[in-house]
């Protein structure tokens, strides 16, 4: 189940829902998120929510982003963006 | 009477706390578990004149130490052996919740499990085979809904039996157990030779379940191994253990940590399988309307559908706010400063020039395109709180990889819609730093909406009748560009960078709420009112100043005529770099270097440079204050009934009367003619390749300052070239080419 995650991300043309996913391992929603959990604890997929160097920032205290982006908490004209997970090479270990 | 202690285990939000109020009542007191901030809750529950210590442990996905609660719950289990534990689990989510009951079952078989939420599983169309179930762990299940108090008299006997059970077991010396799930032969077998070396060490074979500890020494467990190795004589254990660890690992070419979970997965995968019937075999609806919506070719057509829509809202709807707002501010406000200058002797002065030509028409220019802002921001809350976005940003993500950019490039790019600023931002998550450099010099293609002023004042003036589809071909455009100039950055300077496999979390299909649009929608419009009243007013400011100080002529401060002014000499300078592309006079000079501040300030420039004042309607001035404020209010209630009228016309529905041709406002008209003169009579064509530049051309000094700090001062003057480059030749193309055309 987990080695067959990281498979179809490989084989797969372009990117991947976690619906599209699930459905083509046959496996509940939920238990693909904590396999795909597994996965980030081990390095193998590396999560991504879209903002996080603008959330490291903030300095413009919400006002007008002239020299920084205090990200989506502060700054109303930032989306909530997507959560993607990419996949690595090899992991560490 | 007896005392048990129960443990209550179970993932976060599975209702396990529901079910230990309901157990233990009043009788609770909470305090930290030892050397942690997380919370420890303990109660009592009397049963059958049995007293029953009840440990609700922080919820967790497994035992696997990753976390303080998952050490925490698994300690707890290990080394103060609850008679019993409860494993908690969702019906609607069995396969994951199930993770942690197997774990458990590693440690003891005293278990029982809560099959709680039965009641929405049900609701899913989920069957579960109880009987099946509870056959296959090898424990007591017992399906309830804790909520609605379904099932606790079956939970309480379920816990009393387990209880007595896990007590006479420990009474039984050398009691063994056999869990319900057994791993592959090679695995197998190093846990019997590592459980046959640790029954005959006497204190670990009291202390730890034998299975599970032979198994956290194969997985090499820090916390396990430390605890261990300070037992005397244990140093054989832990060698056979380390010697078995490498055999496996080289025998299955993986940490054995990835092997284990993945023989756990797939066993419940199966158990699943079999024991529960429903959502899985069949597409949802959800699934039916993702088939089309994402779709490559279908999911691509109807983004820019709906993104045709919210412009149309943007456009046609607004413009009854847009109207009533012009009125309003040019008109009777307007008057009011002028009445109220008059009453303190400033007319006629350079304040009063600075106040009406400057602030007024500056700001005022702008605040008018408020309501464009307005339904825009609505548009994009929508598809956001709907879930629409996150499949369009699907879709767009399919051709960016096969132009060759990064999977993740997406997210900045999507964005950009809003503000370039936090797209430049986005791209640190990139980890390859050329995929950064070009992702931050591709975000400024996207229409922000900041420049939606300037494609809507434009399109209305010269493309009435098309203007959605002009601002809509200017978004589309700008997503052209960055994938253009994505291929060619690709080719050329950014060479041999891959795409990396991308797997997207994408929620579910929600019913906007009226409360969430709402307040999206403000804070939105809010923060533009702010630089409105901040970079637009300061810009508004300056750019009065440099108009009101006469450089040629025999003008005196702020009495000068326009075109003998610092600015039209200093935008003058530069406009004959603009004539080729039509649009060389010094006003859209002028407000293009000012829309190098920002964007917003483009509008607020032509609306100074281009300001006529507007003649009072007749018999406004005799109105009084009251009078004319009932006729703004009046005005503004009819802008709200015109707003719904125009709601049909979406769909090609026209509820309005064919009326006649009404006279466009002063400022429209002189833009109108300024373009018309410096293209020589190819206005709408000037127009036009003016909204490519200010789509192309620096967003603004933010985005500048984003890039300088992100990808650094050289591919920020890169940037900067790139866009003033390509902006100028696709405006000259435009302009020439149509004009070739046309001839």
């Amino acid at each position: 189940m987990l080695h067959a995650i990281l498979h179809e991300l490989q084989i797969a043309p372009g990117p991947v829902t976690m619906q599209q996913l699930s459905r083509k391992l046959g496996v509940q929603p939920g238990a693909l998120e904590g396999m795909i959990q597994f996965w980030v604890q081990k390095g193998r997929l590396v999560i991504d929510d879209g903002m996080n160097g603008a959330t490291e920032i903030n300095v413009c205290g919400g006002k007008t982003c002239l020299r920084a982006c205090p990200g989506p908490a502060q700054c109303p004209l930032v989306s909530d963006p997507l959560t993607s997970y990419t996949l690595q090479r090899k992991s560490k270990d | 009477m007896s005392e048990f202690t129960i443990a209550l285990a179970g993932n976060p939000n599975t209702g396990k706390t529901t079910i230990f109020n309901t157990l233990t009542g009043s009788s609770q007191h909470t305090g930290n578990w030892p050397g942690k901030t997380v919370a420890r809750k303990e109660g009592v529950w009397r049963h059958d004149g049995d007293l029953f210590h009840i440990v609700d442990l922080p919820g967790a996905y497994s035992l696997s130490a990753f976390s303080a609660e998952e050490v925490i719950a698994r300690d707890f289990i290990v080394e103060n052996q609850p008679d019993a534990v409860i494993v908690v689990v969702d019906a609607t989510n069995l396969e994951r919740n199930l993770y942690l009951a197997l774990q458990i079952l590693e440690m003891t078989p005293h278990v029982a499990l809560a099959l709680n939420m039965m009641d929405a599983a049900r609701a899913q169309g989920l069957k579960i085979d109880i009987p099946m179930l509870s056959d296959r762990l090898r424990i007591p299940v017992i399906p309830m809904t804790a909520r609605a108090g379904k099932g606790m008299v079956q939970l309480e006997e379920a816990i009393a039996g387990a209880a007595q059970k896990g007590r006479e077991a420990k009474q039984v010396a050398g009691f063994e157990f056999t869990p319900p799930f057994r791993y592959s032969q090679p695995i197998e077998t190093a846990l019997n030779r590592l459980i046959k070396a640790i029954n005959q060490q006497h204190p670990l074979k009291n202390h730890y379940p034998e299975r599970w500890l032979a198994l956290k020494l194969l997985q090499e467990d820090e916390t396990c191994i430390e605890k261990i190795s300070a037992i005397p004589g244990t140093d054989d254990l832990l060698a056979l253990a380390r010697h078995e660890a490498t055999h496996l690992h080289s025998f299955y070419g993986e940490d054995l940590d990835t092997i284990i979970a993945e023989e756990r997965y797939t066993w419940l995968n199966g158990l699943v399988q079999q024991v529960v019937q429903g959502r899985l075999q069949s597409p949802t609806f959800s699934d039916r309307v993702d088939a089309v919506i994402t779709h490559p070719v279908a999911g691509l057509f109807i983004f820019f559908a709906i993104m045709w829509v919210v412009f149309k809202l943007s456009t046609d709807v607004a413009a009854p706010f847009v109207n009533w707002i012009d009125t309003f501010v040019n008109g009777n406000f307007a008057h009011w400063v002028t009445e109220l200058l008059a009453l303190v002797h400033l007319e006629n002065t350079w304040f009063a020039s600075l106040i009406i030509d400057g602030i007024l028409a500056g700001v005022g220019g702008v605040l008018v395109f408020v309501p464009v802002l307005m339904f825009l921001y609505m548009g994009m809350a929508i598809m956001e709180d709907s879930g629409y976005m996150a499949r369009a940003a699907f879709v767009m993500d399919r051709y960016m990889r096969k132009l060759g950019l990064h999977g993740k490039s997406f997210v900045p790019l999507v964005l950009g819609f809003g503000c370039n600023v936090p797209a430049i931002y986005a791209t640190r998550t990139l980890e390859n730093p050329t995929d950064r450099i070009l992702t931050g010099m591709l975000a400024p293609f996207m229409s922000c909406s900041a420049r939606l002023p300037v494609y809507v004042l434009i399109a209305t003036i010269f493309f009435p009748e098309y203007r959605t589809s002009a601002v809509l071909t200017m978004y589309i455009l700008g997503i052209i560009m960055a994938l253009i100039a994505g291929l060619l950055l690709r080719k050329t300077i950014f060479k041999n960078s891959e795409a990396s496999a991308l797997l997207i979390e994408i929620p579910s299909y929600r019913m906007p709420t009226i409360r969430n649009v709402w307040t999206e929608m403000w804070q939105r419009t809010r923060a533009f009112l702010e630089s409105a009243a901040t970079i637009i007013m300061g810009v508004s400011i300056v750019i009065w100043l440099l108009m009101a100080i006469p450089v040629s002529g025999h003008g005196t401060f702020a009495d000068t005529p326009v075109d003998d002014s610092a600015f039209a000499h200093l935008a003058g300078a530069i406009s004959p770099a603009f004539e080729p592309l039509g649009f060389g006079n010094w006003e859209n000079a002028s407000a293009l270097i000012s829309g190098f501040i920002a964007k917003e300030v483009v509008v607020s420039t032509m609306a100074q440079v281009y300001h006529v004042p507007q003649e009072p309607q007749s018999g406004a001035e005799d109105a009084g204050f009251w009078a004319q404020g009932k006729d703004s209010i009046i005005g503004l209630f009819q802008a709200t009934v015109d707003t719904i009228k125009s709601i049909p016309a979406i769909i090609g529905i026209n509820l309005f009367p064919p009326e006649t041709e009404s006279e466009p406002p002063a400022m429209m008209t002189a833009i109108r003619q300024g373009f018309e003169q410096s293209s020589g009579g190819y206005g709408a064509l000037a127009a036009f390749a003016f909204m490519v530049y200010v789509l192309i051309y620096s967003p603004c000094v933010a985005t500048m300052a984003a890039q300088r700090q992100e990808l650094g001062a050289r591919w920020m003057w890169t940037s900067i070239a790139i866009q003033l480059t390509l902006g100028w030749i696709l405006a000259f193309v435009v302009f020439q080419g149509g004009k070739l055309l046309l001839s």
